[in-house]
């Protein structure tokens, strides 16, 4: 019995069935993919971690390491198992070329370096130990995703060639997140370059299991080991950092995967309480037999365990062929995960999880059955749910509106509740809409690179110690030259050292100072502003944080062998050097100058390009880069995910706000069909009644489209800078684009909601007054 | 005396096929000007079905009916709203009210125009009515908040916001108890005494005594008719035996 009544009721309502069923499978599909990718991500990782006999604590250090002492340290310390090492040979991007491209615009260091001989070994793609011949060399997987090496190129280093053998997975510094790279050579070929590049050593240690890591770092600073280099890394930063990329995309997917089953709450809900509104009579009647409200709520119940049990399989069979394009990263970086066995069984949990959470929802909304009062029932056939007229706006002291207009806003006002559902979807509408459409405008404004501690120029100009001895001397000879050039607008130079601040407890410590006069390019301050006077600086954000400082507070430091006491006059956020850099103002006369940078506007912009490769080739020595290109290699990738992300935001609030709708407008129909009979009995007409329901769709659209753009502005900003911050920009405010937020997507959504009202109200025209209103 | 409203032949069917349901068989009934027509038959004798056909309100499947000279079925759907809604006034057994509106406001709905009509002169003329019905003081009270005497006595005053030229009553005292019946049928009467024709539907005889003309349906047509003297406050009982003998009569 229970097939037949499910089948004819489906086939009643095939555009809703269909409208839920849809969004039921897609969730199930995406939590599949999700859960399955987790599963097939961890185990590929462990995998690899095992092949690979991954480290669990490194230390960088630059220097001499004293054997001897490390020796009697890992002797001692009863957590030590194994420990080795590793020399890393920094090579200037710009030096290795690979066929005729060079790497100087990889923000990674990439080194050499030669295999493990303990542990931490360098794995190939088929997860295998690597011993290169001489004359080979492997390259990190990264930059074979990135496009820049095919099996079989010849790269050379500093004139030395190599041909590349194959790609490697490392364990450690696998990640584009990381921003160090290993190469693997022989040791014979690692001898060769060794005089090229700068010498950096990974102190490595496996330690027994269980053992607790900041633990053995504090020993092993305590002993005075060598530490000259950035924080230790520990197993579980290895671990994390492996999965952290793909580990995002999962979240994604599981955030949209939220998203949609929200949705399709949405629908279920304004059917369910439809279809009860239709069967009000019915169902009190079986109340009022004596039917048990758990037998009534089982007929429901299956029609919807139908609907969802289809979706759900029909969803989980989807995501098997959706997970080739997504596990093809996870099998490059990492290799494969062992069995499929468990990560189709976590796929399929993922889909039964839907399922359950669907029956459950369903159940809840069938709680109402409770309520539903069995005289009422009988003798009204329909609910007299409480909607208070309010006294404050009658149509007896209606001076404003048309009578349609009048009765769509009072409908509105005296049954909230019904309408808040209707508001919320549209002001999550203008909120995904105008968040990623503001995000995307603002970091494509050409300020924003000032939001990152960059000010605008067409050229910078660097000169780096690392390449010449005489930075100053270098520096001074390409701003003579830049007085001469004519099509030169102005120039500013800035100079970093590396000064001694003087901490609290009187320790010195180093801070990386940039001197120069700001204001001719200026960057964006959240705090405070440019150093002007002498006794000035501004700190970055990481700094700040860091140091605990404020604008306002005293930074000591100790310039040409005084101390000079500097207040801080501003904070920005800075993306350059590590993100720990200050601003000051103020002369020096001694002390090494570690790079200087020049900032060069053009009067005539159509020859900045003309110029770079004049000047590139006037001064070898110098860094020189269009501000275009590094705009573009710095934000381009994000900018481009963004502008998509806007696109489809755009077209899911298109597409949700029409669906939701169409849907509300049924069922308002469906449950206000006594009151359509009645108004048209005494004389409205089915055209004044439509009116009075897009009446009601404009009211609710006006406050969801207000609170939604005004959330988007306000919340939506800090999300935004919750999510560009990652990258390093933390102090802006959105560009806010008035045409597209107060215009166009408003007006985008109005068009949907006055078509989807339109469509949801048919229903009105056919409505009979006979079958509503007729006793007998 | 002019016809206000005259059908001829009326059919109208439910349902297709085998499962067509015929009710009403060819009906042919005329209502002059200021008439009172009671209609009294068993459930599903077509009497509910035969006011929603004279209405305009259902359509019907064969003959005519027309208001004035002005023929229903002719008309679109804006046109016949607006009839219905200046000329005719509606009465049910369920207070048709919108909730959402106080009683004031329901009543001034069928006549509020698009600021056509001066509101102040529409609210003064609502609690005119209103007085009349003896529910003043009600305006602005939620339809839930009155009683169900008062709340029909609220219909009747929606029902004559525009000064119909008739009025349709379905059962306008079958919810009710007989005091407060009783209270209502004179009230109607008193609205016909001032010329507003009216169509009754009932089943109750001393509610069909106060008629013209009385109408009993079975199974689709109009089998009898009785006619009466006009009403004017005596002799009730006497004309409510008529009634029964001849519903008796008609095998009612």
């Amino acid at each position: 019995m229970y097939l037949k009544l499910i089948k004819n009721d489906l086939r009643k309502s095939k555009l809703i069935t269909g409208t839920i069923m849809t969004f039921i499978l897609v969730a199930a599909m995406l939590t599949s993919l999700a859960a399955s990718l987790t599963v097939n991500l961890s185990g590929a990782i462990d995998n690899m971690l095992r092949s690979a006999k991954a480290l669990h604590f490194m230390q960088m250090h630059t220097g001499n390491v004293d054997m001897d002492q490390l020796r009697r340290f890992a002797d001692t310390n009863g957590s030590v198992e194994e420990y080795q090492v590793q020399e890393f040979l920094n090579i200037e991007g710009a030096e290795i070329v690979i066929g005729n491209d060079s790497l100087a615009g990889s923000i990674q260091d990439n080194g050499l370096s030669v295999q493990g001989k303990k542990f931490d070994y360098l794995l190939d793609l088929n997860g295998g130990v690597i011993y290169p011949a001489d004359g080979e060399i492997y390259v990190p997987v990264y930059y074979r995703q990135e496009g820049n090496a095919a099996l079989g190129d010849t790269l050379t280093i500093h004139g030395i060639s190599f041909h590349v053998a194959g790609f490697l997975r490392d364990s450690t510094m696998n990640a584009a997140l990381v921003s160090s790279k290993r190469f693997l050579v022989s040791q014979t070929d690692f001898e060769r370059v060794r005089e090229f590049g700068q010498l950096e050593h990974l102190i490595e240690f496996r330690l027994s299991e269980g053992v607790n890591y900041p633990a053995f770092e504090t020993a092993y600073l305590d002993a005075g080991l060598p530490a000259n280099g950035p924080p230790a890394i520990t197993y579980n930063q290895v671990k994390m950092i492996n999965g952290i990329t793909d580990g995002i995309m999962i979240a994604v997917l599981v955030l949209i995967g939220m998203l949609v089953i929200l949705v399709g709450f949405l629908c279920i809900r304004f059917t369910l309480l439809a279809t009860i509104e239709e069967d009000y009579k019915e169902i009190g009647v079986l109340k009022a037999i004596g039917i048990r409200v758990s037998q009534i709520k089982k007929l429901y119940l299956a029609k919807y365990g139908v609907i969802a049990g289809v979706a759900c399989m029909l969803g989980f069979l989807a995501s098997l062929p959706l997970q080739i394009p997504f596990m093809h990263n996870i099998r490059l970086y990492m290799g494969d995960s062992g069995s499929r066995f468990p990560g189709l069984l976590s796929g399929l949990a993922g889909a039964v999880l839907i399922f359950a959470v669907v029956m459950l929802y369903v159940n809840g909304v069938l709680r109402r059955f409770r309520n539903i009062s069995p005289a009422q029932a009988v003798r009204f056939g329909a609910s007299r749910e409480s909607s208070k007229p309010g006294r404050s706006f009658q149509l007896s002291h209606n001076r404003l509106f048309t009578r349609n207009i009048f009765l769509g806003i009072k409908d509105v006002l005296s049954r909230k509740k019904l309408y808040v559902t209707m508001t919320m979807v549209l002001v999550i509408s203008s909120f995904i809409m105008i968040v990623p459409y503001n995000m995307s405008n603002t970091i494509s404004a050409p300020g924003f690179i000032t939001n990152m501690g960059m000010g605008i120029s067409d050229v910078n100009i660097g000169v780096l110690r690392t390449q010449v001895e005489d930075v100053q001397g270098k520096a001074e000879v390409v701003a003579a030259r830049l007085d001469e050039d004519k099509n030169v607008e102005k120039y500013a130079m800035f100079t970093s050292r590396m000064l001694e601040r003087r901490t609290d407890d009187g320790t010195p410590e180093k801070l990386r100072v940039t001197f120069g006069d700001y204001s001719a390019f200026p960057v964006t301050y959240s705090k405070g502003r440019a150093p002007q006077a002498e006794a000035e600086i501004a700190v970055s954000v990481l700094n700040a944080e860091d140091l605990e400082m404020n604008v306002g507070d005293e930074i000591v430091v100790i310039a040409d062998g005084t101390e000079k006491h500097l207040k801080v006059c501003g904070i920005y956020s800075d993306v350059t050097n590590g993100g720990r850099t200050a601003q000051a103002n103020f002369k020096m006369k001694h002390g090494e100058i570690l790079s200087a940078s020049i900032a060069v506007t053009f009067r005539d912009r159509q020859s900045v390009q003309a110029a770079i490769s004049q000047y590139r080739e006037q001064f070898p020595f110098a860094k020189i880069t269009g501000i275009d290109e590094t705009i573009g290699q710095m934000l381009g990738p994000i900018r481009k995910a963004i502008q998509k992300a806007s696109i489809v935001a755009t077209l899911a609030t298109v597409l949700l706000t029409l669906l939701i709708t169409t849907l509300f407008m049924k069922l308002l129909v469906a449950k206000d069909r006594y009151s359509i009979a009645i108004l048209k009995s005494i004389g409205f007409t089915s055209r004044d009644i439509r009116r009075q329901y897009l009446t009601r769709s404009v009211t609710v659209l006006g406050m969801g489209v207000i609170t939604g753009t005004l959330l988007a502005n306000t919340l939506g900003e800090l999300a935004g800078v919750a999510i560009v911050s990652s990258f390093g920009a933390s102090a802006f405010h959105f560009e806010v684009n008035p045409w597209f937020v107060y215009l166009f997507s408003p007006l985008l959504i109005a068009g949907c909601v006055v078509a989807a009202t339109r469509l949801g109200s048919t229903g009105i025209q056919a409505l009979q007054i006979s079958g509503h209103i007729k006793e007998d | 005396m002019n016809s206000i409203i005259t059908g001829t032949h009326i059919v109208k069917t439910y349902g297709k096929g085998a499962e067509q349901a015929m009710a009403l068989n060819g009906v042919d009934v005329d209502i002059t000007e200021g008439e009172f027509v009671a209609v009294m038959g068993p459930s599903g004798s077509g009497k509910t079905t035969l006011l929603f056909a004279l209405s305009g309100m259902d359509e019907i499947t064969e003959g005519t009916v027309k208001f004035g000279d002005t023929e229903l079925a002719g008309l679109q759907g804006n046109a016949l709203a607006d009839l219905r809604r200046t000329r005719m006034g509606f009465i049910f057994q369920q207070p048709t009210m919108l909730r959402n509106l106080n009683l004031l406001d329901n009543i001034m709905l069928p006549a509020v125009q698009d600021s056509k009509r001066n509101t102040v002169e529409l609210v003064q003329k609502a609690r005119d009515l209103m007085i009349q019905t003896g529910i003043a003081g009600l305006e602005n009270r939620d339809t839930t908040e009155v009683s169900g005497g008062q709340l029909q006595r609220a219909g009747i005053c929606r029902a004559l916001i525009n000064t119909p030229e008739i009025l349709f009553a379905d059962e306008p005292t079958g919810a009710l108890n007989s005091k407060t019946a009783e209270d209502i049928m004179g009230l109607l009467v008193s609205i016909n005494q001032a010329g507003t024709a009216i169509m009754l539907v009932t089943h109750d005889a001393r509610v069909a005594a106060r008629a013209d003309r009385v109408l009993f349906t079975r199974d689709g047509n109009i089998v009898s008719e009785l006619i009466l003297p006009k009403f004017s406050g005596g002799e009730l009982e006497a004309r409510g035996e008529k009634v029964v003998a001849r519903m008796a009569a008609a095998n009612i």
